[in-house]
This record gives C-alpha cells, sequence and structure tokens, in this order.
C-alpha cells in the first residue's frame, strides 16, 4: 500500500485516489485527456489491495457508461465515470436524472478545449456546464476543482462523502494540465467512509418497495420534489462551500482562480508583492456552491479590486461579480486556445488594475 | 366494489367492473361466449363485461382464457367447483 | 344475472386469481393494449418464481414509462433507451438480483439500439422484454424504426417512404446474429383472428405467459434474454381494437415473423 511520496500524473492520482476511497465500479470511457484514468484502474483491477473495487467495464460511448453508473448507483454502490469535454456534454442527460433521481455518483470532467472537439489542451471552459447543470431542468450538482495532484488523490474520497451525505452527482472538475502534471504526492492510507443508503432498489422487502423515479406526472407530486431538491440545494450553498485564501488579509488587489491557474496566480502573487503591490489570491475549491460567503467577507474587509483569471472567455467570472454586488471592481484575464498564460502577464496586468 | 358474477355452478368469473376498458378481447376469445359487454356504463366510461356462467356455446370451464388475455386484470379471478 | 351468489364460500377454489406482484392500480394503457397483457404475464411470471423481492424493474420511456405503478417491486426509471445499460450497471453490483425492462420499440430500436446491442453482445445477465406495436405510442403515433412501409404516421403523412427512411428494422432478427444472447423470441401477443368463426385466438398470451418465464430462467442461469412482443396500438394506428389484432395478425407477422431464433440453454426443450 502506498503511503510514502509516490511521483504520479493527476490523472493516475485520481484514479488511486478513488479506489483509497474504497470505489466500488467504474465505467469507462476512453477520451483524451483523461484516459489515464481507466487505465490506471484496469491495471489495478483485481489487485488485493483494492478488494472494494469490484466492477471495471469499458462502455460502448460515454452515454452507455453514465447509464451503467446510474444502474449501479441505485444499489447504493459508489461509483465513478471520467471524461473530457465531448463526453461530458453526452454525459448531461445522465447527470440531469441522476440530480432528480437523488443518486450519490462521481462524474470527472479533465477539461479540454472546446467548444466541438477543440485540442487537447486545458481549458475552464466547462465551467458553466458542471455548475449551472449542462443537463436539463432545475439542479445543481456539487462541483470540486482540485488545483494540485495531491488534490486529485484526496478529492475523490471527498467527493463520494459529499455525494452521499447530500444525494446528488458530483463533479470533480480538473483540466487537461491537471491531469498530466506529475508531483510528488502522497497517498494516506486507506480510510473507507461506509454509508447508509436505506433508499437502495435492491429488492422489495416485504410489503415495502422502493422506486426511484424523475417523472411525477401529478404538478403537486413534482412542485413536491422539486421544492426538496431546492431545499437541499440551498444546505449544501449553507454548509459545503470551500476556498482557500493566500495573502488576502492585507491585500488591496485580490486575484481569483482555480485549478491549474490559481498556481500560476499564487506565483504572480508573490511577484507583485516583491514589485510592492500588496496582491493576494482567492482559490475557489468548491465551483458550486460557490464560496461567495468568504468571496463576500473579502468585499468586507474593504477589499475594491478583483481580477478572475480564467482559461475561458469568462465564466466564474460572473459568479465573483454577483458575490462582489457592484461593490468593487472585478477585472478579467483570459487566455484560450489550451494556452497557459505566463505569470508575468498576470502580473503586468494586475500593476495596471492597481494603479 | 362493483363486482359482477353470474349464477355460478362449476366455475365463477370475478370481475372488477370498474376498471375494465370494454376492449372486448375475452368476448372475442371465449369459446363458450359467456362473456358480453354491458349496455351500462362504469364510473370511467366504458361498458364492462359481464360474466354469464350458460354462455351462447356452452358453460363456462373455468379455461382462463378470458384471464390470460385481458389488459387491465378486469378479469380478476377465475374461480372453480374444488374437486 | 348480476347477483353475486357463492354457491358455497368455501367450495371454489381460485384458479387464476389476484397477484401479490401487481399493485392492483388500475392502468394508463388504451383499451386493448398489449402492455397491459404483458405486465399480467410478468407479474404472473415473478409470482410463480417467488422472486418478487429479488427483483428489480427498470421503467423505459414510453407507455412503459410507469410500469412501476402496475408491477409490485423495486423499481428504476431511467433514461429513454438506456434500460440496458442501467440494468448492466445494477446487475454488475448486484448479480444476485432479477433484472428486467419493458422497452417499446422506439425506446429500444432507435434511441437505445446501441445499449441493447452492447448488452447483448456482453451477454449480460439480463431481460429485455421490447413491446414493438410499430409505433412512437406515448407521444401521439409518430413514426418508429419499425414502422412497416408506407404506414401514415404523424410524421410520415403520406407513408412511410422506403428511400427516404430505409425499410422496418428488426431487432430480433439483429440480436440473432450476436454471440452474445442466450434467449432471442419473438411471440405474437395479441388476440389472432381465426379465419372463418368469430372467435379469437388467445394463444399470444399463452405463449407469452412461457415466453416470459423463461427468459426469467435463462436470466437466473446467467445469460442475456430477449423477448419482443408484436403488438398494437389501434389509438395511433387509427384502427378499432379488433381492427387492429387483425393488422397485427395480417402485416405484422410477415415484417417480423414470430419464432425462437435462439435459445442457447434449450429452456424450451424443457
Amino acid at each position: 500500500m502506498k503511503t510514502e511520496k509516490e511521483f504520479v500524473k493527476g490523472n493516475e492520482a485520481l484514479a488511486l485516489g478513488a479506489l483509497r476511497a474504497g470505489m466500488n465500479a467504474y465505467f469507462a470511457y476512453p477520451i483524451t485527456p483523461s484516459s489515464e484514468i481507466p487505465e490506471t484502474l484496469a491495471r489495478e483491477f483485481k489487485s488485493p489491495e483494492y478488494p472494494e473495487f469490484k466492477i471495471f467495464l469499458q462502455a460502448a460511448s460515454e452515454l452507455e457508461a453514465i447509464n451503467m453508473v446510474i444502474g449501479a448507483s441505485s444499489t447504493g454502490a459508489k461509483v465513478m465515470t471520467a471524461t473530457s469535454g465531448p463526453g461530458f456534454s453526452l454525459k448531461q442527460e445522465g447527470i440531469s436524472y441522476g440530480a432528480a433521481m437523488e443518486l450519490p455518483f462521481l462524474v470527472v470532467d479533465i477539461n479540454r478545449v472546446g467548444p466541438g472537439l477543440g485540442n487537447l489542451g486545458p481549458e475552464q471552459s466547462d465551467y458553466f456546464q458542471a455548475t449551472k447543470g449542462g443537463g436539463h431542468g432545475g439542479y445543481r450538482s456539487i462541483v470540486l476543482a482540485p488545483n494540485s495532484v495531491q488534490e486529485m488523490a484526496a478529492f475523490p474520497a471527498l467527493g463520494f462523502s459529499l455525494a452521499f451525505k447530500h444525494r446528488c452527482p458530483v463533479v470533480i472538475l480538473a483540466d487537461a494540465f491537471l491531469g498530466q502534471l506529475k508531483e510528488d504526492t502522497t497517498f494516506p492510507k486507506i480510510a473507507q467512509e461506509q454509508f447508509e443508503t436505506p433508499w437502495a432498489t435492491t429488492g422489495a422487502r416485504g410489503a415495502e418497495r422502493h422506486v426511484i423515479a424523475s417523472l411525477h406526472l401529478d404538478f403537486a407530486d413534482q412542485s413536491k420534489h422539486s421544492e426538496h431538491l431546492m431545499s437541499k440545494y440551498e444546505e449544501v450553498d449553507k454548509t459545503e462551500q470551500r476556498s482557500e485564501e493566500y495573502l488576502t488579509s492585507d491585500a488591496e488587489v485580490v486575484l481569483v482562480a482555480f485549478g491549474v491557474v490559481s498556481r500560476l496566480c499564487r506565483r504572480a502573487v508573490k511577484e507583485l508583492r516583491a514589485k510592492g503591490v500588496r496582491a493576494g489570491l482567492f482559490r475557489p475549491v468548491t465551483l458550486s456552491p460557490f464560496p461567495t460567503k468568504e468571496l463576500k467577507s473579502l468585499v468586507d474587509r474593504g477589499i475594491k479590486k478583483f481580477v478572475v483569471v480564467e482559461l475561458n472567455v469568462g465564466q466564474m467570472v460572473f459568479d465573483v461579480r454577483l458575490a462582489v454586488e457592484g461593490k468593487g471592481s472585478v477585472d478579467f484575464i483570459h487566455r484560450l486556445g489550451g494556452f497557459l498564460p505566463a505569470s508575468s502577464d498576470i502580473v503586468s496586468r494586475v500593476e495596471m488594475i492597481s494603479r | 366494489m362493483g363486482q359482477t358474477a353470474g349464477l355460478v355452478q362449476k366455475s365463477m368469473v370475478i370481475i372488477d367492473t370498474e376498471v375494465c376498458k370494454g376492449c372486448s378481447l375475452c368476448v372475442v376469445s371465449c369459446p363458450q361466449k359467456n362473456l358480453k359487454l354491458s349496455e351500462g356504463l362504469n364510473r370511467i366510461g366504458y361498458h364492462p363485461v359481464q360474466f354469464h356462467y350458460h354462455g351462447e356455446k356452452g358453460d363456462c370451464t373455468a379455461c382462463g382464457l378470458c384471464y390470460w388475455v385481458c389488459p387491465d386484470f378486469a378479469i380478476a379471478e377465475v374461480r372453480r367447483l374444488k374437486q | 344475472m348480476t347477483t353475486l351468489q357463492d354457491k358455497a364460500a368455501g367450495g371454489y377454489e381460485v384458479k387464476l386469481g389476484r397477484l401479490s406482484t401487481l399493485t392492483g392500480k388500475p392502468t394508463h394503457y388504451c383499451a386493448g393494449c398489449e402492455h397491459g397483457v404483458l405486465t399480467r404475464l410478468i407479474a404472473n411470471a415473478l409470482e410463480e418464481l417467488g422472486v418478487r423481492e429479488k427483483t428489480v424493474l427498470v421503467d423505459s420511456v414510453g407507455c412503459s414509462v410507469l410500469a412501476h405503478d402496475y408491477i409490485n417491486t423495486d423499481a428504476v426509471q431511467v433514461p429513454h433507451g438506456r434500460a440496458p445499460a442501467v440494468m448492466t450497471g445494477i446487475k454488475k453490483v448486484r448479480p444476485d438480483l432479477l433484472v428486467f425492462a419493458v422497452q417499446g420499440d422506439g425506446d429500444a430500436v432507435s434511441i437505445g439500439l446501441l445499449e441493447l446491442i452492447y448488452a447483448a453482445i456482453r451477454g449480460e445477465p439480463i431481460t429485455v422484454f421490447l413491446v414493438n406495436n410499430a409505433i412512437y405510442g406515448m407521444t401521439g403515433g409518430q413514426m418508429a424504426p419499425t414502422t412497416p412501409t408506407g404506414m401514415v404516421t404523424t410524421t410520415t403523412p403520406w407513408g412511410r417512404n422506403l428511400k427516404d427512411t430505409g425499410p422496418p428494422l428488426d431487432a430480433t432478427k439483429l440480436l440473432a446474429g450476436l454471440e452474445g444472447p442466450s434467449y432471442v423470441k419473438r411471440v405474437f401477443l395479441p388476440v389472432a383472428p381465426m379465419g372463418s368463426t368469430d372467435l379469437y385466438s388467445a394463444r399470444g398470451s399463452l405463449e407469452g405467459a412461457k415466453s416470459v418465464l423463461n427468459a426469467f430462467e435463462v436470466q437466473l442461469k446467467g445469460g442475456f434474454s430477449f423477448v419482443e412482443f408484436i403488438s398494437t396500438c389501434s389509438v395511433n394506428w387509427k384502427m378499432s381494437v379488433l381492427e387492429s389484432k387483425r393488422y397485427a395478425s395480417e402485416v405484422l407477422t410477415k415484417i417480423f415473423p414470430p419464432g425462437l431464433y435462439i435459445d442457447k440453454m434449450g429452456i424450451e426443450k424443457k
């Protein structure tokens, strides 16, 4: 069992993290840059180190895979699937149903350049799709955004915990860079949380039977169900916001970034500080629920300048603007096509803004 | 509950008239012609089927074909005299 | 004629009666629809096998979407066409459960064709019952992949055109060409007109009952089972109930010949 440091790729770390979290089933479909996840799992399948990992199956499409996930999840098992943008689009139907059916499964999106086939570079353009629901109907998933290989290893366990606690799908939104990045990672010993699943459909018990359905033709029934989902999302919003800050206590300008971009921004903050600019970094860890509370507290503290840095044409920036509520300026730096901005670009732009 | 049964002798067909949709599949399948749609309507607006032990072609034999062709569980039970 | 009169209450035995595997709720199916008949056959088989408490019904999208309202087992309602994939997921985690789906021809043969074929290829120990009424029923009568050439539907008001849409697709034949399935059968389920007499044959129900039982037994023995039931849709075919049985018997059986296509375990020989 790996407890010492391992020098692994993000995708591999995520796979191993899922195994250590006691994942029972994985349904696969290859798509670059996420394929190392199923490949790692296939290698470890049948390993005596992971007795909980009982099912590995490659499906004929991402659509087939997410529906296998729905099936396995309905029995109360810990299930995961991973993909990238084009496949993530295919899984939206399944995620919408999963949310309506209140199933606790994990979907990993290794965000690559889009829309369409795009290319294999990193982007953060699936943010809307993941956080606002790329599937139909009014639902919300919990979305976790790792920014290191260590977090790639840790987030499956966190994801399962949140998924089963709140009975909803959880999306881990990483990016192509993070998926391929290799870093020293410490794998903690396996501590698998057990979850109660009284709702699972595993056969009637006497007169009692469970039906997991998303169709409620009677408007009163459906409205009750929808209100229940709403109150669940409110509860999640109240209790599960997660974020990280760096040097914000005396900052005049705060960068807001998630994923690999937050690493660049951290470096930019150091460089800015060396130049005398009191910069800080706010990193959302949960993209949904968006960490509005903590962000607002920065505004309340008197910080008036925010700079959002994203690899897309502007998605998280809207959530930041909403949180800031017009009490400060929110600028936006972006890079597209698979490029990462150089930290020097961020530095010069923030310097300009802070003057 | 709206069940009807004819004067019974060797067998009896119990019908839940309130779920019958008058599709007449049982009527046309019964070899003895023991079943006929009634003149009256049930609560859902169909002419429910009625059982007549002495059918046009003979007495009911509890063959059960009506039970097997009914799409609505309106033919609820087929009973026969204990041997 | 309408007096309820038990000759002697204890004098009768119930030869065929109410089932614990049915909820008893009246169905939403149209008058004369084979969905109702199949529901009865399924409930009967589950009761006979005594497997109610280890059965999971997977509802598809179409007229069978409310199947769980009638069949009294645990149930999961899934997206259009996806039932075989969902059943695979359930069965992989819980191979001890009996898992089956009732799918319409639109659900299984159009949008769900990939899921159906791959589950069959893998020989997943699941059961699919295909209710083929050659049209999209629940949505109001649009063309289905199984709609006969020339048939008027709401999306082919000119009659289904061979040149544009190709001929109707035979799912049973498609599956019969695969190695994975253990039991592939097509049953003519409706009552069938019998020539000169005005009596209709109920053989479809009886054969259907046996086929459903066989299909479950094949799954319990670890095989993929598939039974297609040629059915009718009088409302969307714009025919009376009995006219639709005649149409199915004269036209559909020629396009979709009933028969036993695969029986790897020899379940029908028992």
